[in-house]
Protein backbone atom coordinates (compact mmCIF):
# COMPACT_ATOMS: atom_id res chain seq x y z
CA UNK A 1 0.00 0.00 0.00
CA UNK A 2 0.97 3.40 -0.63
CA UNK A 3 0.96 6.17 2.11
CA UNK A 4 -2.02 7.76 0.69
CA UNK A 5 -4.04 4.68 -0.03
CA UNK A 6 -3.10 4.15 3.92
CA UNK A 7 -3.91 7.48 4.08
CA UNK A 8 -7.30 7.35 2.99
CA UNK A 9 -8.35 3.61 3.73
CA UNK A 10 -11.44 4.71 0.85
CA UNK A 11 -9.18 5.92 -1.52
CA UNK A 12 -11.41 8.75 -2.06
CA UNK A 13 -11.16 11.05 -5.32
CA UNK A 14 -8.18 13.71 -4.72
CA UNK A 15 -9.99 17.10 -4.99
CA UNK A 16 -8.67 20.20 -5.80
CA UNK A 17 -9.14 24.22 -4.18
CA UNK A 18 -10.08 27.09 -5.83
CA UNK A 19 -9.46 30.33 -4.14
CA UNK A 20 -10.20 33.12 -5.30
CA UNK A 21 -10.35 37.38 -4.71
CA UNK A 22 -8.49 36.49 -1.40
CA UNK A 23 -8.12 39.46 0.64
CA UNK A 24 -6.91 40.13 4.07
CA UNK A 25 -5.78 43.46 6.17
CA UNK A 26 -4.94 43.66 9.80
CA UNK A 27 -6.11 47.49 10.67
CA UNK A 28 -4.14 49.40 7.85
CA UNK A 29 -2.02 46.94 6.78
CA UNK A 30 -2.67 44.90 3.94
CA UNK A 31 -1.14 41.28 3.75
CA UNK A 32 -3.14 39.84 1.16
CA UNK A 33 -4.38 42.07 -2.09
CA UNK A 34 -6.48 39.89 -3.91
CA UNK A 35 -5.32 36.89 -4.31
CA UNK A 36 -6.28 34.00 -6.47
CA UNK A 37 -5.03 30.27 -6.70
CA UNK A 38 -6.36 27.52 -8.35
CA UNK A 39 -5.27 24.00 -7.35
CA UNK A 40 -5.66 20.94 -9.56
CA UNK A 41 -6.42 17.30 -8.21
CA UNK A 42 -3.79 15.72 -7.41
CA UNK A 43 -1.09 18.15 -8.22
CA UNK A 44 1.61 19.79 -5.74
CA UNK A 45 1.69 23.60 -5.50
CA UNK A 46 4.91 25.25 -4.05
CA UNK A 47 4.11 28.75 -2.58
CA UNK A 48 7.78 30.78 -1.99
CA UNK A 49 8.95 34.41 -1.76
CA UNK A 50 10.62 36.57 0.74
CA UNK A 51 9.27 36.81 3.97
CA UNK A 52 6.70 38.89 4.46
CA UNK A 53 5.41 38.42 1.09
CA UNK A 54 2.25 36.76 2.44
CA UNK A 55 2.42 33.14 1.67
CA UNK A 56 2.14 31.25 5.41
CA UNK A 57 -0.60 33.95 5.84
CA UNK A 58 -2.25 32.88 2.22
CA UNK A 59 -1.92 29.51 3.34
CA UNK A 60 -3.27 29.81 6.37
CA UNK A 61 -6.47 31.54 4.79
CA UNK A 62 -7.34 27.77 2.77
CA UNK A 63 -8.77 26.10 6.00
CA UNK A 64 -9.27 29.75 7.76
CA UNK A 65 -6.96 29.20 10.70
CA UNK A 66 -7.06 33.16 9.49
CA UNK A 67 -10.30 34.16 8.52
CA UNK A 68 -10.13 36.25 5.00
CA UNK A 69 -11.53 39.92 5.22
CA UNK A 70 -13.06 38.86 1.55
CA UNK A 71 -13.12 36.32 -1.06
CA UNK A 72 -14.01 32.86 -1.67
CA UNK A 73 -13.17 29.15 -1.12
CA UNK A 74 -14.14 26.40 -3.25
CA UNK A 75 -13.41 22.35 -2.26
CA UNK A 76 -15.64 19.60 -3.92
CA UNK A 77 -18.82 21.69 -4.88
CA UNK A 78 -18.80 23.54 -1.49
CA UNK A 79 -18.04 26.64 -1.57
CA UNK A 80 -17.13 29.17 1.59
CA UNK A 81 -17.46 32.96 1.66
CA UNK A 82 -15.16 33.75 4.86
CA UNK A 83 -16.04 37.32 4.54
CA UNK A 84 -19.38 36.62 5.71
CA UNK A 85 -20.68 33.98 8.48
CA UNK A 86 -18.98 30.39 8.23
CA UNK A 87 -21.71 27.95 9.66
CA UNK A 88 -19.52 25.76 12.15
CA UNK A 89 -20.80 22.52 9.97
CA UNK A 90 -18.74 24.58 6.50
CA UNK A 91 -16.09 24.81 8.93
CA UNK A 92 -16.13 21.39 10.42
CA UNK A 93 -16.45 20.03 6.54
CA UNK A 94 -13.56 22.61 5.09
CA UNK A 95 -11.44 21.15 7.87
CA UNK A 96 -11.68 17.62 7.45
CA UNK A 97 -10.67 17.70 4.23
CA UNK A 98 -7.84 20.06 4.54
CA UNK A 99 -4.75 18.65 6.74
CA UNK A 100 -1.89 20.91 7.96
CA UNK A 101 1.28 20.43 8.92
CA UNK A 102 2.65 23.56 10.44
CA UNK A 103 6.50 24.50 10.89
CA UNK A 104 7.07 24.21 14.67
CA UNK A 105 4.96 20.74 14.47
CA UNK A 106 2.69 21.46 17.14
CA UNK A 107 1.85 17.88 18.43
CA UNK A 108 0.42 17.64 21.68
CA UNK A 109 3.39 17.58 24.47
CA UNK A 110 1.07 15.50 26.92
CA UNK A 111 0.18 12.61 24.49
CA UNK A 112 2.64 9.76 23.02
CA UNK A 113 2.76 9.77 19.31
CA UNK A 114 0.29 7.20 18.44
CA UNK A 115 -1.98 8.79 20.89
CA UNK A 116 -1.50 12.26 19.37
CA UNK A 117 -2.37 10.59 15.83
CA UNK A 118 -5.34 8.16 17.39
CA UNK A 119 -6.88 11.09 19.21
CA UNK A 120 -8.39 13.10 16.78
CA UNK A 121 -9.45 10.43 14.69
CA UNK A 122 -11.62 9.23 17.84
CA UNK A 123 -12.94 12.66 18.34
CA UNK A 124 -13.34 13.77 14.58
CA UNK A 125 -13.90 10.68 12.85
CA UNK A 126 -15.44 9.09 15.64
CA UNK A 127 -13.78 6.03 14.95
CA UNK A 128 -12.85 3.41 18.13
CA UNK A 129 -9.93 3.43 19.47
CA UNK A 130 -8.64 0.04 18.23
CA UNK A 131 -9.77 0.84 14.60
CA UNK A 132 -7.73 4.63 15.39
CA UNK A 133 -4.65 3.25 17.15
CA UNK A 134 -4.00 0.50 13.92
CA UNK A 135 -4.71 3.31 11.42
CA UNK A 136 -2.41 5.26 13.67
CA UNK A 137 0.52 2.27 13.48
CA UNK A 138 0.29 1.80 9.60
CA UNK A 139 0.97 5.43 9.40
CA UNK A 140 3.81 5.73 11.93
CA UNK A 141 5.35 2.28 9.99
CA UNK A 142 5.02 4.50 6.50
CA UNK A 143 6.69 7.50 8.06
CA UNK A 144 9.80 5.22 9.55
CA UNK A 145 8.55 5.51 13.21
CA UNK A 146 6.96 2.41 14.49
CA UNK A 147 9.28 1.92 17.19
CA UNK A 148 8.31 5.56 18.66
CA UNK A 149 4.78 4.88 19.37
CA UNK A 150 5.18 5.53 22.69
CA UNK A 151 7.55 7.67 23.06
CA UNK A 152 6.10 11.66 24.01
CA UNK A 153 7.05 13.90 21.39
CA UNK A 154 10.02 15.96 23.97
CA UNK A 155 11.74 12.30 23.26
CA UNK A 156 11.52 12.63 19.64
CA UNK A 157 13.94 14.63 17.42
CA UNK A 158 12.48 17.47 15.11
CA UNK A 159 12.35 15.37 11.98
CA UNK A 160 10.64 12.86 14.05
CA UNK A 161 7.84 15.25 15.63
CA UNK A 162 7.68 16.64 11.54
CA UNK A 163 6.59 13.41 10.61
CA UNK A 164 4.70 12.25 13.46
CA UNK A 165 2.67 15.42 12.84
CA UNK A 166 2.36 14.58 8.85
CA UNK A 167 0.67 11.10 10.13
CA UNK A 168 -1.78 12.68 12.14
CA UNK A 169 -2.85 14.99 9.83
CA UNK A 170 -2.87 12.28 7.34
CA UNK A 171 -5.19 9.89 9.47
CA UNK A 172 -8.03 12.28 8.74
CA UNK A 173 -7.88 11.15 5.47
CA UNK A 174 -7.79 14.61 4.13
CA UNK A 175 -8.00 15.47 0.16
CA UNK A 176 -5.99 18.18 0.27
CA UNK A 177 -2.45 18.69 2.68
CA UNK A 178 -0.99 21.96 3.47
CA UNK A 179 2.90 22.60 4.39
CA UNK A 180 3.35 25.52 6.36
CA UNK A 181 7.80 25.58 6.12
CA UNK A 182 7.78 21.94 7.15
CA UNK A 183 11.43 22.12 7.13
CA UNK A 184 12.46 25.56 8.60
CA UNK A 185 12.93 24.42 11.82
CA UNK A 186 15.13 21.56 10.95
CA UNK A 187 18.52 21.14 10.60
CA UNK A 188 19.30 21.03 7.03
CA UNK A 189 19.91 16.81 6.99
CA UNK A 190 17.00 16.45 9.56
CA UNK A 191 14.77 18.21 7.14
CA UNK A 192 15.66 15.01 4.41
CA UNK A 193 13.70 12.63 6.31
CA UNK A 194 10.54 14.48 6.51
CA UNK A 195 10.86 15.43 2.45
CA UNK A 196 11.34 12.75 2.04
CA UNK A 197 8.22 11.60 3.37
CA UNK A 198 6.79 14.75 1.29
CA UNK A 199 7.85 13.35 -1.75
CA UNK A 200 6.16 9.84 -1.65
CA UNK A 201 2.99 11.67 -0.52
CA UNK A 202 3.34 13.88 -3.64
CA UNK A 203 4.33 10.37 -6.02
CA UNK A 204 1.16 9.15 -4.74
CA UNK A 205 -1.10 11.84 -5.90
CA UNK A 206 -1.95 13.45 -2.92
CA UNK A 207 -2.82 17.33 -3.53
CA UNK A 208 -0.66 19.17 -1.88
CA UNK A 209 0.54 23.33 -1.25
CA UNK A 210 3.28 24.03 0.58
CA UNK A 211 5.22 26.77 1.53
CA UNK A 212 8.98 26.34 1.70
CA UNK A 213 12.43 27.46 1.24
CA UNK A 214 13.83 24.42 -0.17
CA UNK A 215 14.29 25.44 -3.86
CA UNK A 216 15.25 21.88 -4.81
CA UNK A 217 12.18 20.58 -3.72
CA UNK A 218 10.20 23.05 -5.14
CA UNK A 219 11.50 22.63 -8.18
CA UNK A 220 11.80 18.24 -8.52
CA UNK A 221 8.42 17.69 -6.91
CA UNK A 222 5.93 20.83 -7.58
CA UNK A 223 3.96 20.64 -10.30
CA UNK A 224 3.00 24.41 -10.02
CA UNK A 225 5.28 26.93 -8.95
CA UNK A 226 3.77 30.76 -7.45
CA UNK A 227 5.93 32.80 -6.27
CA UNK A 228 4.11 35.66 -3.80
CA UNK A 229 5.37 39.21 -3.21
CA UNK A 230 4.02 42.06 -1.53
CA UNK A 231 0.87 40.87 -1.12
CA UNK A 232 0.36 39.28 -3.86
CA UNK A 233 0.96 36.39 -6.26
CA UNK A 234 3.44 37.99 -9.05
CA UNK A 235 4.26 34.38 -10.86
CA UNK A 236 3.16 31.41 -11.55
CA UNK A 237 3.40 28.23 -13.94
CA UNK A 238 6.16 25.62 -14.69
CA UNK A 239 8.62 25.73 -11.47
CA UNK A 240 11.46 24.91 -13.90
CA UNK A 241 10.90 27.56 -16.70
CA UNK A 242 10.49 30.09 -13.78
CA UNK A 243 13.47 28.95 -12.28
CA UNK A 244 15.55 29.16 -15.22
CA UNK A 245 13.51 31.89 -16.75
CA UNK A 246 11.94 34.24 -14.33
CA UNK A 247 9.21 36.91 -15.91
CA UNK A 248 9.26 39.31 -13.16
CA UNK A 249 12.12 41.38 -12.44
CA UNK A 250 11.06 40.66 -8.41
CA UNK A 251 11.07 37.15 -9.08
CA UNK A 252 14.90 36.93 -10.41
CA UNK A 253 15.97 38.86 -7.59
CA UNK A 254 14.35 36.61 -5.36
CA UNK A 255 15.80 33.71 -7.31
CA UNK A 256 19.03 34.83 -6.89
CA UNK A 257 19.50 35.59 -3.47
CA UNK A 258 18.29 32.20 -2.86
CA UNK A 259 20.03 29.93 -5.59
CA UNK A 260 23.32 31.84 -6.18
CA UNK A 261 24.27 32.09 -2.20
CA UNK B 1 12.51 19.00 80.02
CA UNK B 2 9.48 20.50 81.23
CA UNK B 3 8.58 21.87 77.75
CA UNK B 4 8.52 18.17 76.45
CA UNK B 5 6.10 17.28 79.06
CA UNK B 6 3.84 20.12 79.31
CA UNK B 7 3.51 19.85 75.65
CA UNK B 8 2.72 16.04 75.76
CA UNK B 9 0.09 17.05 77.94
CA UNK B 10 -1.56 19.68 75.41
CA UNK B 11 -1.14 17.37 72.34
CA UNK B 12 -4.34 15.55 72.28
CA UNK B 13 -6.92 18.46 73.16
CA UNK B 14 -4.06 19.97 70.07
CA UNK B 15 -5.06 17.43 67.52
CA UNK B 16 -8.59 17.97 68.16
CA UNK B 17 -8.27 21.51 66.78
CA UNK B 18 -5.95 20.87 64.06
CA UNK B 19 -7.78 18.21 62.52
CA UNK B 20 -10.47 20.85 62.12
CA UNK B 21 -8.02 23.46 60.40
CA UNK B 22 -7.32 20.72 58.16
CA UNK B 23 -10.68 19.95 57.67
CA UNK B 24 -11.26 23.31 56.66
CA UNK B 25 -8.51 23.40 54.49
CA UNK B 26 -9.38 20.92 52.51
CA UNK B 27 -13.31 21.96 52.02
CA UNK B 28 -12.02 25.27 50.91
CA UNK B 29 -9.35 23.75 48.12
CA UNK B 30 -11.81 20.84 47.56
CA UNK B 31 -14.51 23.21 46.38
CA UNK B 32 -12.27 26.45 45.67
CA UNK B 33 -9.91 25.28 42.92
CA UNK B 34 -13.07 24.05 40.73
CA UNK B 35 -15.00 27.39 41.37
CA UNK B 36 -11.49 29.28 40.63
CA UNK B 37 -11.60 27.14 37.61
CA UNK B 38 -15.01 28.67 36.25
CA UNK B 39 -13.73 32.02 37.27
CA UNK B 40 -10.50 32.03 35.29
CA UNK B 41 -12.87 31.37 32.21
CA UNK B 42 -15.24 34.06 33.08
CA UNK B 43 -12.03 36.43 33.74
CA UNK B 44 -11.46 35.91 29.91
CA UNK B 45 -14.85 35.22 28.61
CA UNK B 46 -15.93 37.29 25.40
CA UNK B 47 -19.08 38.23 26.83
CA UNK B 48 -18.77 41.72 29.13
CA UNK B 49 -21.12 40.59 31.54
CA UNK B 50 -19.71 37.40 32.77
CA UNK B 51 -16.30 38.78 32.65
CA UNK B 52 -17.47 41.58 34.96
CA UNK B 53 -18.82 39.29 37.10
CA UNK B 54 -16.17 36.74 37.33
CA UNK B 55 -13.65 40.05 37.32
CA UNK B 56 -15.89 41.44 40.69
CA UNK B 57 -15.65 37.82 42.35
CA UNK B 58 -12.04 37.28 41.53
CA UNK B 59 -10.84 41.33 42.58
CA UNK B 60 -12.91 41.06 46.17
CA UNK B 61 -11.46 37.71 46.81
CA UNK B 62 -8.01 38.58 46.30
CA UNK B 63 -8.15 42.39 47.09
CA UNK B 64 -10.29 42.08 50.51
CA UNK B 65 -8.29 40.95 54.05
CA UNK B 66 -9.82 36.86 54.28
CA UNK B 67 -10.74 38.02 57.66
CA UNK B 68 -13.24 41.00 56.54
CA UNK B 69 -14.99 38.23 53.94
CA UNK B 70 -15.13 35.93 57.02
CA UNK B 71 -16.69 38.21 59.12
CA UNK B 72 -19.19 39.77 56.69
CA UNK B 73 -20.00 35.79 56.35
CA UNK B 74 -20.29 35.06 59.90
CA UNK B 75 -21.36 38.86 61.59
CA UNK B 76 -22.45 40.50 58.62
CA UNK B 77 -24.86 38.07 56.66
CA UNK B 78 -27.74 37.31 59.31
CA UNK B 79 -28.31 41.03 59.10
CA UNK B 80 -29.95 39.74 55.54
CA UNK B 81 -31.43 36.37 58.17
CA UNK B 82 -28.61 34.17 56.37
CA UNK B 83 -27.15 32.42 59.56
CA UNK B 84 -24.05 30.23 59.39
CA UNK B 85 -22.67 28.07 61.86
CA UNK B 86 -19.04 29.67 62.89
CA UNK B 87 -17.30 26.58 60.60
CA UNK B 88 -19.73 26.80 57.58
CA UNK B 89 -19.00 30.66 57.57
CA UNK B 90 -15.11 29.98 58.07
CA UNK B 91 -15.34 27.43 55.28
CA UNK B 92 -17.02 29.38 52.54
CA UNK B 93 -15.15 32.68 53.50
CA UNK B 94 -11.78 30.61 52.59
CA UNK B 95 -13.80 28.61 49.73
CA UNK B 96 -14.18 32.39 48.19
CA UNK B 97 -10.27 32.65 49.49
CA UNK B 98 -8.91 29.66 47.88
CA UNK B 99 -11.10 30.57 44.31
CA UNK B 100 -9.76 33.86 43.70
CA UNK B 101 -6.00 33.35 44.13
CA UNK B 102 -6.22 29.90 42.24
CA UNK B 103 -8.41 31.31 39.22
CA UNK B 104 -5.47 33.99 38.29
CA UNK B 105 -2.99 31.09 38.90
CA UNK B 106 -5.15 28.68 36.44
CA UNK B 107 -5.58 31.74 34.38
CA UNK B 108 -1.68 32.27 34.42
CA UNK B 109 -1.53 28.72 33.54
CA UNK B 110 -4.13 27.99 31.08
CA UNK B 111 -2.73 31.26 28.77
CA UNK B 112 0.81 30.11 28.81
CA UNK B 113 -0.44 26.99 26.54
CA UNK B 114 1.24 27.84 23.07
CA UNK B 115 -1.09 29.40 20.30
CA UNK B 116 0.40 26.47 18.42
CA UNK B 117 -1.67 23.91 20.41
CA UNK B 118 -5.38 25.92 19.70
CA UNK B 119 -4.51 26.15 15.74
CA UNK B 120 -3.21 22.34 15.74
CA UNK B 121 -6.23 21.36 17.54
CA UNK B 122 -8.36 24.14 15.09
CA UNK B 123 -6.81 22.78 11.50
CA UNK B 124 -7.57 19.09 12.75
CA UNK B 125 -11.39 20.16 13.30
CA UNK B 126 -11.27 19.05 17.33
CA UNK B 127 -14.36 20.61 18.83
CA UNK B 128 -14.00 23.69 21.08
CA UNK B 129 -15.21 21.21 24.19
CA UNK B 130 -12.59 18.94 23.03
CA UNK B 131 -9.63 21.64 22.56
CA UNK B 132 -10.14 22.91 25.74
CA UNK B 133 -10.68 19.95 28.31
CA UNK B 134 -8.10 17.15 26.30
CA UNK B 135 -5.72 19.82 24.99
CA UNK B 136 -5.32 23.03 26.44
CA UNK B 137 -6.42 22.34 29.86
CA UNK B 138 -3.90 19.55 30.74
CA UNK B 139 -1.10 21.60 29.83
CA UNK B 140 -2.06 24.63 31.50
CA UNK B 141 -2.91 22.79 34.70
CA UNK B 142 0.35 21.14 34.50
CA UNK B 143 2.07 23.72 34.59
CA UNK B 144 -0.33 26.09 37.29
CA UNK B 145 -0.05 22.76 39.94
CA UNK B 146 3.10 24.63 41.81
CA UNK B 147 1.10 27.61 42.37
CA UNK B 148 -1.61 25.78 43.33
CA UNK B 149 -0.06 23.93 46.08
CA UNK B 150 1.09 27.19 47.29
CA UNK B 151 -2.16 28.27 47.61
CA UNK B 152 -3.05 25.16 49.25
CA UNK B 153 -0.29 25.98 51.94
CA UNK B 154 -1.29 29.73 52.15
CA UNK B 155 -5.27 28.01 52.62
CA UNK B 156 -4.18 25.83 55.56
CA UNK B 157 -2.13 28.97 56.95
CA UNK B 158 -5.13 31.22 56.33
CA UNK B 159 -7.50 28.63 58.96
CA UNK B 160 -6.28 30.31 61.43
CA UNK B 161 -8.21 33.68 61.02
CA UNK B 162 -11.36 31.04 61.95
CA UNK B 163 -10.39 31.84 65.38
CA UNK B 164 -11.65 35.35 65.22
CA UNK B 165 -15.28 33.62 64.97
CA UNK B 166 -14.55 31.13 67.69
CA UNK B 167 -14.29 27.99 65.22
CA UNK B 168 -12.47 25.82 67.52
CA UNK B 169 -9.50 25.51 64.96
CA UNK B 170 -5.96 25.35 65.94
CA UNK B 171 -5.81 28.63 67.24
CA UNK B 172 -9.09 28.54 69.14
CA UNK B 173 -7.67 25.72 70.89
CA UNK B 174 -4.18 26.70 71.74
CA UNK B 175 -5.81 30.09 73.15
CA UNK B 176 -7.87 28.35 75.12
CA UNK B 177 -5.46 26.08 76.51
CA UNK B 178 -3.20 28.83 77.23
CA UNK B 179 -5.49 30.89 79.46
CA UNK B 180 -6.26 28.11 81.76
CA UNK B 181 -2.46 28.16 82.77
CA UNK B 182 -1.13 31.09 81.04
CA UNK B 183 1.10 29.04 79.39
CA UNK B 184 1.22 31.12 76.67
CA UNK B 185 4.69 30.87 75.14
CA UNK B 186 4.55 27.05 75.47
CA UNK B 187 1.66 26.50 73.82
CA UNK B 188 1.58 29.00 70.76
CA UNK B 189 5.19 27.48 70.45
CA UNK B 190 3.97 23.95 69.91
CA UNK B 191 0.54 25.84 67.91
CA UNK B 192 3.33 27.30 65.60
CA UNK B 193 5.39 23.92 65.20
CA UNK B 194 2.12 22.38 64.58
CA UNK B 195 1.90 24.56 61.52
CA UNK B 196 5.03 24.17 60.46
CA UNK B 197 5.32 20.45 60.30
CA UNK B 198 2.07 20.21 58.03
CA UNK B 199 3.42 23.23 55.79
CA UNK B 200 7.50 22.53 55.46
CA UNK B 201 6.82 19.29 54.14
CA UNK B 202 4.42 20.68 51.57
CA UNK B 203 6.74 23.52 50.34
CA UNK B 204 9.42 20.54 50.21
CA UNK B 205 6.64 18.71 47.65
CA UNK B 206 5.87 21.94 45.65
CA UNK B 207 9.44 22.77 45.04
CA UNK B 208 10.18 19.14 44.06
CA UNK B 209 7.36 19.54 41.52
CA UNK B 210 9.10 22.66 40.35
CA UNK B 211 11.92 21.16 39.25
CA UNK B 212 10.68 18.31 37.75
CA UNK B 213 7.98 20.46 35.94
CA UNK B 214 11.38 22.36 35.04
CA UNK B 215 13.22 19.22 33.80
CA UNK B 216 10.72 18.43 31.60
CA UNK B 217 9.40 21.64 30.00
Amino acid sequence: MTLSEIADGKLAPRLGIKLDNISKRYGEHTVLDDVSLHVEPGTVTALIGPSGAGKSTFLRCINLLERPDSGTIQVDQHTIEPGKDVNSRDLAALRRTVGMVFQSFNLFPHMSALKNISFPQQKVLGRSKEEADERSRQLLERVGLKEKADQHPGKCSGGQQQRIAIARALALDPAIMLFDEPTSALDPEVGLEVLAVMRELAADGMTMIVVTHEMHFARDVSDTLVVMADCKIIEQGDPRAIMSDPQEARTRRFLRAVLER
Amino acid sequence: MTWLTEWAGYLPQLMSGLAVSLLIAGISIFFGYPLGLVLSLMVTAKNLAVRTLGLAVVEIGRGAPALVILYLFYYGLPKFGIAFESITAACLALTWNSAAYSSEIMRAGLQSVARGQLEASNALGLSQRDTFFRVVMPQGMRSAIPGLMGVAIQMFQGTSLAYGIAVPELMKTAYNIGSQDFNYLQIFTLAGLCYAVISMPATWITVFFEKRMARHT
